[in-house]
């Protein structure tokens, strides 16, 4: 599904090389995570597959079923099923959320050259998905993520992941700025959406997260290279012993 | 354009009341700035900029006389260890300046820049007023070049110790003076203006500020505390790649004072502060008008002006950003606010942006009220008396302008000032 | 208006902006009409003025008020203070006065109409027949569609062609006709109020059009009536160098309501057309009026080629206790604006409020604002402006607030908020603020800044393109004041936030 190699990227503004080499493949149905210490090029990453401005691509290349991501605009990428959950998602004022994902939604179904949803089919959805999340219909009426708590804005990442049905789900330290209840329920939220048609990469700080949401792949993050690749054990022993054992072991 | 009858009679009348001092090397100059102010005529009540001033007693032929102020109190800084430059009534006075040599810095009198030949003050005399020209018309400024009758230039070449204090003294109640300094800042120097003093009745003072590449100049005026004096001061300040310009103006008394600011930022990186604090009571008309122009990229501008007013004192404010095309990354801020402490007194501001770049953040503030009930309350109810209470929120008021101040030694003199005027007026 | 036949539910009107963006084409409104029309030649002089009057078969009085008008503009200047630049106006190249033919005579009801000039309305969306009811559609899920009433008065050119609803109206007792007829049916009213809150000698554009207004509309509300419906003006100018100068009257009596509607298009043509326009309206003890502007008249071509030359002069005097105006605006049209719609607090506890969205693209030039004049005790101002600059256009917020000694306790806030898409247009504040009591409280904020990367890259890494973002941001951007409009204008507006700002990005 997503097949990163040998990308290296640098900041457009000054001559700082981020990423070194980044090799790593998702396949569908599977869930990846990638944890590292903080400047490891994690977030990075995110930014580079989902098209943001400011990073140039010196090197490599990244596809997402063999459609080259790189060459794309965020929308076309989002049409193509790339979907970034965002760290810190943007607050827009003024614009309702609910016009938000439904403008969201069917210029992605138009795109795709498929029909849009009309206003009672959306409705019906929009609200089955927001009632899981226990995302109230108050927030469906509110500006986006104008706020909204910090747990409030990470589920409504999942929900709009909910709505748009990606292929591709990036996940930027979802956990930050979360209690354990509000984990819990971004947890099940995902855990919810894992089909053998999806791939996730789930970019994390703490092992915590993949108590909830358990990874089939855990890789190491270091310096803008993955340095190390295994099983959810690898999250437990950087649970355990920090980055500084990995890391010494791999230099 | 032919001039209304009533200006062009105005600006004879001034003109006439005039002579040009014998100007060696400044005289292209000085002829020039007389064609700009014949040309535009003196500022007249019907004028746009002068929407909330009247510049009637400002461009009158004959100074209106005004009563030598005097107490015991001494003047703002003068327990700082400081370099003086003393002018009396508008003229230089050699015996009360002292020694004017100094590390790292250079200072001339005006009329000596032509025979000592110091090329840099020749070269700027008249050019950053002319620039200040466009697109607004300044006639008192060029009226002040081609007339300047003293003044200073003042090279800053290094970093000197103490600070410059140029001092005007007002002791005849019919001085009418116009002065002229040029001060010119190198790359890497630095130096501290401080200006205080009322000068004259009538004062008509231009400043004439080159900050070249990471040069910084900090300015803090205190305009002197008589009564009946009247002011009309200009600042041009242009300033280079990465260089820092930072001034503060405290103004108690006077019956009409208007401070004009324009500001060039012609380099990127380069920082520019205007403040002012302002306490009017009664007879008292203060203005405070600055431009200020981005025409580089990632500068920062920031005005911060504070009045108090009182017994039928009037403050004025009009302000503007300009960011020209191209530049981008522009943090401007702006904000005019007033404290009208009875109902006499009036707040009258234009505050104004206009912005030909897209990659910016400006904005701009402005808001005019009593003084806080709620906070007066709950201050007395802690057992603060209201005529304290009342001072301790005034000055909380002032503080943001004052804060603006680099140096705390100079802001803490500033505002044992600004305290003992609230003391003796409550 | 377009949006006005379309009956069916929307979950969020929101919706519209973002089919309107996909709609290719520009200014949708720019066809003309091939109607025979009725010319007094052109230029202007006594004659001219004594032509309109007589042709609006007006009483003598009313002709001897056009005529001073006339005298004094005579010796008046064009102003010059406002930010915009256009090659100087010929006053004499002007028609001042055209009405379409078939009106020579005039038409006793509807029907008579010509056909031509109601499939021209129709065109525009605007339902002439009385039967015509609009769909209310009011969005989100809960609001079911329910029909809505407005009646229209219909301004082509120079003549008003027919106001509907008439006879509802006239049982509750409100006044809605052309101004024309009411000059001849209300004389009473027309001279006990006209010119009252904008004097004959307001200023260059006010008074040239106290000379030479041809038609206009007439609203009186009756004391403690609340009209039973919006009341509407549509303008259109469709003659060729042809200067529209109408003229609106409103006197809501004690304690009355009224919400009037005012929309305007004008076919696109290569030259400039002058459209010089006064409102002035009067606010009795405890009525209240609400004002909603739609200004889309033709913008010029993207090469800044043609569009109208927008000179307009709307006051509301509050002069009873407890009266409330409210302007809201939506300025995207106009090659120049010129327009500072105010308010007069003179009542005790009035309240005067200022809505406005003011696009500007490609070579437009709009300088706009209000004029908040607190005379009275404990009255309250509110202005939020909100303006956005694409293109080479440039747009200019200039207002006033002045709080008078007597004005106690009084209140204003304004907040003024500019957008810049692209490097070569420009964004502009220059508010007055005159405070001189203590007792009243005065704010003033203003921001100038470009459409945010975040909020751009976040909606587009959800699947939209970059207009379909921008759009979306900027009418975001504008929630505040497109909330203060009725529902039919809000939806039409945010189409026209987005068609406005067309070819802006990229």
């Amino acid at each position: 599904m997503l097949e990163i190699k040998n990308l290296h990227v640098q900041l457009e503004e000054e001559d700082k090389q981020i990423l070194k080499g980044v090799d790593l493949t998702v396949d569908a149905g599977k869930v990846h995570a990638i944890m590292g210490p903080n400047g490891s090029g994690k977030s990075t990453l995110s930014y580079v597959l989902s098209g943001r401005d400011g990073y140039e691509v010196t090197e490599g290349s990244a596809t997402l079923e063999g459609e080259d991501l790189l060459e794309m605009e965020p929308e076309e990428r989002a049409a193509a099923g790339m979907f970034l959950a965002f760290q810190y998602p943007v607050e827009i004022p003024g614009v309702g959320n609910m016009t938000f994902l439904r403008t969201a939604v069917n210029a992605q179904r138009k795109a795709r050259g498929e029909e849009e949803l009309s206003a009672a089919e959306f409705l019906k959805e929009v609200r089955a998905k927001a009632k899981s999340l226990k995302i109230d219909a108050d927030m469906l009426k509110r500006p986006v993520n104008v706020g909204f708590s910090g747990g409030e804005k990470k589920r409504n990442e999942i929900l709009q992941m909910a709505m748009l049905e990606p292929k591709m789900c990036i996940m930027d330290e979802t956990d930050s700025g979360l209690d354990v209840d509000a984990m819990k329920l971004v947890a099940e939220g995902v855990n919810a959406l894992r089909d053998a048609g999806r791939g996730f990469l789930v970019i994390t700080h703490y092992q915590r997260l993949l108590d909830h949401i358990k990874p089939d792949v855990v890789h190491i993050m270091a310096d803008g290279r993955i340095v190390k690749s295994g099983g959810p054990e690898l999250a437990l022993e950087v649970e355990n012993n920090g980055y500084s054992d990995i890391l010494a072991e791999v230099n | 354009m032919a001039l209304p009858d009533v200006k062009q009679t105005a600006t004879e009348a001034r003109l006439a009341a005039l002579t040009m001092p014998d100007a060696g090397c400044t005289q292209a100059a000085r002829d020039d700035a007389l064609a700009r102010v014949l040309e535009t005529g003196l500022p007249g009540r019907r004028d746009e900029y002068w929407k909330y001033t009247r510049p009637d007693t400002l461009v009158a032929a004959a100074a209106v006389p005004a009563a030598v102020f005097s107490d015991d109190e001494p003047l703002v800084f003068d327990e700082f260890d400081r370099l003086k430059i003393v002018f009396v009534d508008g003229v230089f006075s050699p015996e009360e300046s002292d020694d004017l040599a100094m590390d790292g810095i250079s200072i001339d009198r005006l009329e000596d820049i032509c025979c000592k030949d110091i090329h840099w003050a020749k070269q700027l005399y008249g050019v950053l007023e002319t620039r200040g020209q466009d697109p607004v018309a300044r006639p008192l400024a060029a009226l002040n070049t081609a007339f300047a009758t003293d003044g200073v230039a003042i090279h800053v070449t290094g970093k000197p110790s103490k600070p410059i204090n140029l001092i005007y003294r007002h002791e005849s109640a019919t001085s009418d003076a116009i002065l002229h300094h040029v001060i010119r800042v190198e790359s890497d120097a630095e130096a501290t203006i401080l200006e205080t003093g009322p000068a004259a009745s009538r004062f008509n003072k231009c400043l004439e500020i080159d900050i070249a590449d990471s040069g910084t100049l900090h300015h803090v005026r205190a305009q002197g505390r008589d009564h009946e004096r009247r002011a009309a001061t200009h600042m041009f300040t242009r300033l280079g790649q990465e260089s820092v310009y930072k001034s503060f103006t405290l103004t108690v008394n006077g019956v009409l004072t208007r401070n004009e600011q324009i500001i060039e930022l012609t380099g990127n990186d380069a920082i520019a502060h205007v403040a002012g604090a302002c306490v009017g009571d009664g007879d008292f008309h203060h203005d405070d008008t600055v431009f200020v122009t981005h025409d580089a990229v990632n500068c920062e501008s920031r005005q911060v002006f504070k009045k108090v007013l009182r017994n039928g004192a009037t403050g004025v404010f009009q302000g503007k950003i300009l960011v020209k095309e191209g530049a981008q990354k522009t943090d401007g801020y702006q904000i005019s606010q007033s404290l009208l402490l009875d109902g006499d007194s009036q707040f009258l501001a234009k505050p104004e942006l206009e912005i030909y770049a897209d990659d910016v953040a400006c904005s701009h503030g402005s808001t005019s009220g009593a003084i806080d009930e709620t906070a007066l309350f709950y201050l007395r109810s802690r057992g603060v008396p209201t005529k304290d209470a009342t001072n301790m929120l005034t000055l909380a008021f002032l503080a943001e302008a004052v804060d603006e101040i680099e140096d705390s030694a100079l802001a803490e003199a500033i505002v044992s000032r600004l305290e003992g005027w609230l003391a003796r007026r409550t | 208006m377009a949006a006005l036949d379309q009956t069916q539910v929307k979950e969020g009107v929101d919706q519209e902006t973002v089919d309107a963006v996909r709609e290719v084409g520009t200014y949708k409104y720019g066809w003309d009409t091939d109607i025979e029309m009725e010319y007094a030649p052109k230029g202007v002089n006594p004659d001219i003025v004594r032509l309109i009057s007589e042709k609006n078969e007006e009483p003598e009085w009313m002709t001897e008020w056009r005529l001073s008008a006339f005298q004094r503009w005579s010796g008046m200047d064009e102003p010059d203070w406002a930010m915009v630049h256009y090659p100087a106006i010929d006053f004499q190249d002007q028609y001042y006065y055209a009405r379409p033919k078939s009106m020579e005579e005039k038409p006793k009801s509807l029907d008579e109409v010509d056909p031509k000039l109601l499939a021209t309305y129709e065109k525009l969306g605007i339902p002439l027949k009385e039967q015509m009811i609009l769909a209310g559609v009011e969005g989100a899920e809960n609001a079911p569609a329910e029909g809505r009433k407005v009646a229209v008065d219909a301004v082509f050119d120079s003549v008003s062609v027919g106001t509907t609803f008439q006879a509802e109206l006239k049982k509750a007792g409100v006044i809605f006709c052309s101004i024309s007829e009411a000059i001849r049916e209300h004389p009473e009213l027309v001279k006990k109020y006209l010119g009252t809150v904008v004097p004959v000698s307001d200023n260059f554009y006010a008074t040239l059009n106290s000379a030479v207004f041809s038609d206009g509309s007439f609203v009186y509300i009756p004391p403690g009536v609340r009209c039973p419906m919006e009341l509407s003006t549509y303008f259109r100018i469709n003659a060729e160098n042809t200067g529209q100068f109408e003229r609106t009257l409103i006197i809501a009596d004690k304690g009355s309501y009224v919400s009037y509607l005012e929309g305007c298009t004008a076919p696109q043509r290569d030259t400039a057309q002058l459209h010089a326009a006064v409102v002035e309206i009067i606010v009795e003890e405890d009525a209240e009026v609400k004002y909603s502007t739609v200004q889309n008249w033709f913008p010029g071509d993207e090469n800044g080629k043609g569009g109208i030359y927008n000179f307009v002069t709307k006051r509301a005097d509050c002069r009873g206790d407890r009266s409330k105006v409210m302007w809201t605006q939506v300025e995207t049209g106009s090659a120049v604006t010129w327009k500072y719609p105010s308010c007069i607090l003179r009542g005790e506890e009035s309240q005067g409020e200022f809505y406005s969205i003011a696009i500007t693209n490609n070579y437009q030039q709009a300088d706009t604002g209000t004029k908040m004049v607190h005379l009275g005790k404990n009255t309250k101002s509110r202005i939020v402006s909100k303006g956005i600059s694409a293109g080479k256009a440039q747009n200019t917020y200039r207002g006033l607030v002045s709080m008078h000694p007597k004005a106690k306790d009084s209140r204003n806030y304004t907040q003024c908020d500019s957008l810049l898409i692209g490097g070569t247009c420009g964004a502009h504040t220059v508010p007055y603020i005159e405070v001189k009591n203590n007792s009243s409280r005065v704010e003033h904020e203003a921001t100038t800044s470009k459409v945010d990367d975040d909020q751009l890259f976040y909606c587009r890494q959800r699947g939209m393109d970059e207009e379909e973002a921008v759009a979306l941001v900027v009418n975001g951007f504008c929630k505040d004041v497109l909330q203060a409009l009725p529902m039919e204008f809000a939806m039409e507006a945010q189409q026209l936030v987005a068609i406005s700002l067309e070819g802006s990005v990229g």
